[in-house]
């Protein structure tokens, strides 16, 4: 258990190209943490400069009271679960799990301890004697965590460690991944790029694009209150409409913005409403439709009841109090 | 293709059959030869099937060898070629998969630069560089001896290079899962890399044992006692008799015996590295 500190973190590579820019988080003892943002946003590289996978070339990271920019991953005090689970094909999961802590001289009754524990923790107990490759998915992602429980490091590190499973099984991970690290208690840093599962799993949310912090904040922090247009269009699903303010009626308010955010659940049909839409397309899911289309010149989406009558053209009006408005130039938020 | 006219089966069968008996034709006279007396040959006529002459041959080339010529018991001909095949295949893989790691896992000055030229030298064959190899061996006093069998062919580019592709085309994650879980580079070494290429351990094991075991112009050069005579150079001495004819009885049974450890490695590590292709997942 330990908290970590990130104190203007950086990376250049040799060519020049900076990967990440000034970092600043501090991560509280026991804390979930979810790094998200897009694909190339810098998310897992700076997730590997946490393990030491990859080199800090600026700023420091301290895990607990210790500056660890140059100490071996090993040295850490960390465990990683990769992406691709990351097993070794040709040990079984007890000599997966007990690898690590081999390598560290952990006495054989400690290990074999340690390694029923995680195993009853993770119901993976049947399959001890198994190869991975004989294991699901769902199974094999059990491993890996179980590769990192075992160490009962100061933090675990999580690298996209569920977007290898179909969607059914994403979601039931997620939730054992959420429960587990409760009980645990240990301080986690996870990385995502789907704003779903960061929202339902991180304490707090640190919002990347192109290798510097955009937001952090609790997840209904950075749902209501968005830093930037950046972050409002990444943070939600179906994402937030963001309207040039040139292209809707003056509405209350809305004076110096340059842009203005609402979410498609915010927005509701009604004859007199001042915002034009144009409809394009329609999605049906059931529960409600999804309504795609224009208002002024940019791309819109409007939630729906499924009975609701649909026509070209809408006249949609908002609920009071949901706009979001950013500064013309630097796409910030202004209160 | 996927036709079904008789005649063309027939055709297909036909060029099969040719094929397979200008290869085996061979092999086949030199069986049959084997078990024939050694006068059976005089009259230039090769006989086409078995003679009562086997168990004789066999046993007088195993067990004494042809002392008027000079030669020793194929059994110890076949145990000279066995060392040094074992040696050479061991001693190639063993140097080809450290460099291969060095250079693949290890961030060196000149790295690029030792690779090509490791590489390079694929273009060279022993026959090239085949007389200094061999003063250098005579200067060393190697000659007649197994390390001077087994040194001078114990490296191998190809080997490097094949190591070096399996190498790069590891997951980077079960390197870095490795580091994190404390394994040094000579750990990983051993616990993860040497044990999930053991398939292409083995098939290099085979083709490079039968390399070392049909090793002829080496060996024939510096072994000069006939107790460090390979067998397969060993039939060149056999059949280059003076004053006499060859014994083709006894040279053709010298044949058939160097064809049989080749086969029997091909067989029994065919099925050791066909398992483990289906086992190993990377």
């Amino acid at each position: 258990m330990a908290s970590i500190t990130l104190d203007n973190v950086g990376k250049v590579y040799p060519g020049g190209t900076r990967a990440i820019g000034d970092v600043n988080i501090d991560i509280a003892d026991g804390e979930f943490i979810v790094l998200v943002g897009p694909s190339g946003c810098g998310k897992s590289t700076l997730l590997r400069m946490v393990a030491g996978l990859e080199t800090i070339t600026e700023g420091q990271i301290r895990i607990g009271d210790r500056v660890v920019n140059d100490v071996e991953p090993m040295d850490r005090d960390i465990a990683m679960v990769f992406q691709n689970y990351a097993l070794y094909p040709h040990m079984s999961v007890r000599q997966n799990l007990a690898y690590g802590l081999k390598n560290r001289g952990t006495s054989k009754a400690d290990i074999e301890k340690r390694v029923a524990e995680a195993a009853e923790i993770l119901q993976i107990g049947p399959f001890l004697d198994r190869k991975p490759r004989a294991l699901s998915g769902g199974q094999r992602q059990r491993v890996a965590m179980g590769r990192a429980i075992v160490r009962e490091p100061a933090a675990f590190l999580f690298d996209e460690p569920l977007s290898n499973l179909d969607a059914k099984l994403r979601v039931t991970m997620r939730l054992e991944i959420k429960e587990l690290q409760r009980r645990l208690g240990t301080t986690s840093i996870y990385v995502t790029h789907d704003q779903l599962e960061a929202m339902t799993l991180a304490d707090r949310l640190v919002v990347l694009s192109a290798g510097k912090v955009e937001q952090i904040g609790t997840p209904l922090e950075v749902y209501r209150k968005p830093a930037s247009t950046f972050v409002a269009g990444f943070i939600g699903s179906p994402a937030m409409n963001l309207i040039k303010a040139s292209s809707v009626p003056h509405l209350p308010g809305t004076a110096h913005a340059g842009m203005i955010g609402i979410r498609p659940e915010d927005l509701t049909v009604s004859a007199d409403g001042p915002i034009q839409m144009k409809v394009a397309a329609v999605e049906e899911l059931g529960a409600q439709r999804l309504v795609h289309g224009h208002i002024g010149g940019d791309a819109a989406t409007v939630t729906m009841a499924s009975d609701a009558t649909l026509s070209d053209d809408l006249n949609l009006t908002y609920r009071p109090g949901s706009l979001h408005l950013f500064h013309p130039e630097t796409g910030k938020r202004i209160d | 293709m996927v036709e079904n006219r008789p005649i063309l089966n027939i055709l297909a069968h036909l060029v099969l059959i040719l094929g397979v008996a200008i290869v085996a034709l061979p092999v086949w006279i030199a069986l049959v030869a084997s078990t024939h007396a050694s006068n059976d040959f005089l009259g230039g006529v090769v006989p086409m099937w078995f003679g009562d002459q086997a168990w004789n041959n066999y046993s007088r080339m195993l067990g004494t060898g042809i002392s008027t010529s000079g030669m020793p018991p194929v059994s110890w001909m076949m145990f000279n070629s066995l060392i040094m095949a074992l040696g050479i295949a061991i001693g190639k893989i063993a140097i080809s998969i450290t460099s291969a790691f060095a250079i693949v896992y290890f961030r060196f000055p000149f790295r690029m630069l030792a690779f090509w030229v490791i590489f390079a030298t694929l273009m060279l064959p022993v026959e090239v560089r085949i007389v200094p190899t061999f003063q250098v061996v005579a200067n060393l006093g190697m000659l007649n001896t197994y390390p001077g069998l087994i040194i001078p062919l114990i490296a191998s580019a190809t080997a490097t290079f094949l190591f070096r592709q399996v190498f790069l085309s590891m997951p980077d994650e079960l390197t870095e899962a490795a580091r994190i879980d404390g394994a040094g580079p000579m750990k990983f070494f051993w616990d993860i890399l040497l044990p999930l290429t053991r398939t292409n351990i083995a098939a290099l094991f085979v083709i490079m044992f039968i390399y070392g075991w049909n090793q002829y112009l080496w060996p024939l050069l510096i072994t000069t006692g006939s107790d460090m005579y390979t067998v397969v150079a060993g039939i060149k001495r056999m059949s280059t008799v003076a004053d006499t004819d060859p014994q083709w009885n006894y040279i053709m049974a010298t044949a058939v015996l160097a064809m049989l450890p080749p086969l029997l490695v091909v067989i029994f590590m065919q099925r050791l590295f066909v398992k483990g292709l289906v086992e190993t997942e990377k």
